[in-house]
């Protein structure tokens, strides 16, 4: 069943377990394991508080557009925002070390997602996300 | 799923223990941070038990790794005991098991 879901999330972190609340659910909806359905929701989060850190620098006035649209084969989760556009070196991840207090949300998130890609587009920033669907795990 | 981060802190056998429940996010590390920096004070062993932690974030992780960081630096001992999947699986994928000492429970991580 391919369906669209669209959320304008407040960019203040007190929304964001509604957020994942609504992204587990969408990964449970598609037949994600309990497990995926946790790292999905955990790469979303990330995303969106990448936002309200870097983009919005955390202001917490502003907002973000959160879009799940699920397919036959993927579930793509395109974050769309305002504020400023993300540092390239940032976003292509950096080499944890053991004790490195940042990184690690990029990271999560490309560990996590099959696909990240980063565009500049009329309105704003967007990343996009993507989780491939195996046909096991369809519903 | 309980929403709210709390914790609360006790002492057992000369440990201090955290007990942390609730979601650890962008809103709820801080904190976290700063009652696990002070959980530092005055004790030379703290165990942080995370049994009741359904959800982690990778702000939630820096602040683990921050007071892990203060405690090598005052030679003293932290612990975690009570990981759940969802905790387990942010460690792994941060590549920070083998950064903390774990314990499966209260027990052990008094014990050792």
């Amino acid at each position: 069943m391919d369906f669209h879901l669209k959320l304008i999330v407040p960019s203040d972190p007190r929304f964001l377990s509604i957020a994942r609340a609504a992204v587990c659910e969408v990964g449970t909806i598609c037949g994600l394991s309990e497990e995926l359905c946790q790292g999905v929701t955990l790469a979303v989060d990330e995303a969106l508080a990448n936002i309200i850190r870097h983009a919005y620098k955390n202001r917490y006035d502003q907002e973000i557009e959160l879009n799940c649209q699920t397919g036959p084969n993927q579930i793509v989760f395109t974050l769309l925002d305002r504020g400023e556009p993300p540092d390239p070196a940032r976003i292509c991840g950096q080499p944890l070390d053991d004790v490195s207090l940042s990184g690690r949300g990029t990271h999560l998130m490309r560990s996590v997602m099959d696909e990240v890609h980063y565009e500049r587009v009329p309105e704003g920033n967007q990343v996009r996300l993507i989780k491939r669907l195996s046909v096991t795990t369809e519903g | 799923m309980e929403r709210q981060m709390a914790s609360s802190t006790r002492i057992e056998k000369g440990t201090t223990i955290v007990d942390v429940v609730g979601q650890i996010d962008l809103g709820s590390s801080p904190a976290l941070r700063k009652t696990l920096l002070e959980s530092l004070n005055g004790t030379k062993r703290v165990a942080i038990n995370l049994s009741a932690v359904k959800y982690i974030d990778s702000s939630g992780i820096a602040s683990l790794v921050e007071v892990l960081r203060e405690a090598r630096n005052s030679n003293k001992r932290l612990v975690l005991f009570g990981l759940t999947g969802a905790v387990l699986q942010v460690l792994q994928l941060t590549r920070l098991t083998g950064v903390f000492e774990i314990c499966e429970t209260e027990e052990q991580a008094l014990g050792t």
